[in-house]
């Protein structure tokens, strides 16, 4: 899907969830979503699927968020199913946050790391990276086993690795 | 030569005169004429005949007439009329051959010897030919000598050109061969030596991976975060 097509699409979310005014859980909720779909192949392909009818994709999403997030979150995800973008839901999540982080003058932090981090962690996080990139952050936490440990942010472009699997290939590379 | 001529001609007439006069004394008709003449001077008969050669004595008075007949001719000195018939003959003979035999002769003989010269003439040209040619064919061999010492010259210029070719672009295959064989032992040995890098690093990798996650707890990964963050506050 062209860049054009994704910030459409995102617009068109951050319009809608900010009509609902819960314009903040549904990003959130959202982004959620993409990485649960990201871990999952066989729910992933079963979304993206054409030949699957787009009810019987829609009423999957239904039935796995239910309850689970807010009824707009899953109108939007099942929209986005229903429309054939199951493989882009995780561009336009992340266009949504990034979208909502500049409408709140901030950029979007995402922090792949093995466990949940604290509130208290963020916190101390966000500070740090204002302090190393002068900018205020919003920070998307993914949980990504293939870490092993320490963290890995990505604001924009730039990178800041700190995870034992990098220190491990590090390691392997010395040899 | 002329003079030589005439001696020949001169000498070849006297042995004609004196041949005829010879053979007049000799005659079988001198012989009878000299015994009828003697023997009517003799016995006064008018003819010898057989009748009148009865007798022994007249037997041996005949005889004794042949022998004085058989001795009368002097075999040197000829007969007057011989040498006049001989002399007559000679003159006659020589002036024939003055006449026509000496100019025949002799322009014979000159004939002969212009073509004896022009032989002459025509051998020494011949010889000087024949010399040219032998000094042609000598300079062409020469030359053919020279010509084929430079083939050969350039020969084995040539094939020692060629071995010398040959013998640097062997050197040079060599060189290569050896550096290719050296570059492969280089190549083959810095594979094994990666290769035994990756397997020690996958060990060791292994290893420090499997004791990683082993301590990883939650304990571990929380450290782990703080320190990340104090690293990341710290720059």
């Amino acid at each position: 899907m062209a860049d054009d097509k994704i910030n459409s699409y995102a617009q068109a979310i951050l319009a809608v969830s900010a009509a609902e005014g819960n314009g903040t859980q549904v990003e959130d909720e959202l982004h959620r979503f993409a990485q649960l779909l990201e871990g999952e192949d066989e729910l992933k392909t079963t979304l993206s699927d054409s030949s699957v009818p787009a009810a019987r994709r829609q009423q999957i999403v239904e039935d796995l968020l239910d309850g689970q997030v807010t009824q707009t979150t899953v109108a939007l995800i099942s929209m986005l199913v229903a429309a054939g973008k199951g493989t882009d839901i995780k561009n336009i999540a992340k266009q949504v946050a990034d979208l909502a982080a500049e409408t709140r003058g901030k950029a979007v932090a995402e922090v792949f790391s093995v466990v949940e981090l604290t509130d208290d962690q963020q916190s101390r996080l966000a500070t740090a990276l204002k302090s190393a990139t002068g900018k205020d952050v919003e920070m998307k936490v993914i949980i990504d086993e293939s870490v092993m440990g320490g963290l890995l942010v990505q604001i924009e472009d730039e990178v800041i690795d700190g995870t034992v699997r990098t220190r491990l290939k590090q390691l392997r590379e010395a040899f | 030569m002329k003079k030589r001529l005439i001696i020949a001609s001169t000498l070849t007439g006297l042995l004609l005169v004196f041949g005829m006069v010879g053979s007049a004394a000799a005659s079988g008709e001198s012989l009878g004429k000299c015994s009828v003449d003697e023997y009517a001077e003799k016995f006064g008969a008018a003819e010898l005949t057989p009748e009148n050669i009865s007798d022994e004595e007249s037997i041996e008075a005949i005889g004794e007439i042949f022998d004085g007949c058989i001795e009368a001719p002097s075999p040197i000195i000829p007969e007057i009329n011989e040498v006049i018939w001989g002399g007559g003959a000679f003159v006659v003979l020589l002036a024939l051959m003055l006449w026509k035999g000496f100019p025949a002769v002799q322009r014979i003989m000159n004939e002969r010897s212009e073509k004896i010269a022009s032989d002459l003439d025509e051998a020494d040209k011949a010889k000087t030919d024949a010399q040219a040619v032998k000094s042609q064919y000598e300079a062409e061999l020469a030359d053919a000598k020279s010509a084929a010492a430079a083939v050969i010259e350039e020969a084995r210029q040539q094939a020692e050109v060629l071995r010398s070719d040959l013998q640097a672009r062997a050197e040079t295959e060599i060189s290569e061969m050896k550096a290719q064989a050296a570059s492969d032992i280089e190549a083959a040995r810095e594979r094994a030596m990666g290769d035994l890098q990756s397997e020690v690093a996958d060990i060791v990798v292994g290893a420090a991976e499997r004791v990683v996650e082993a301590n990883l707890d939650a304990e571990a990964q929380a450290r782990l975060i703080d320190n990340y963050i104090n690293q990341v506050g710290s720059n």
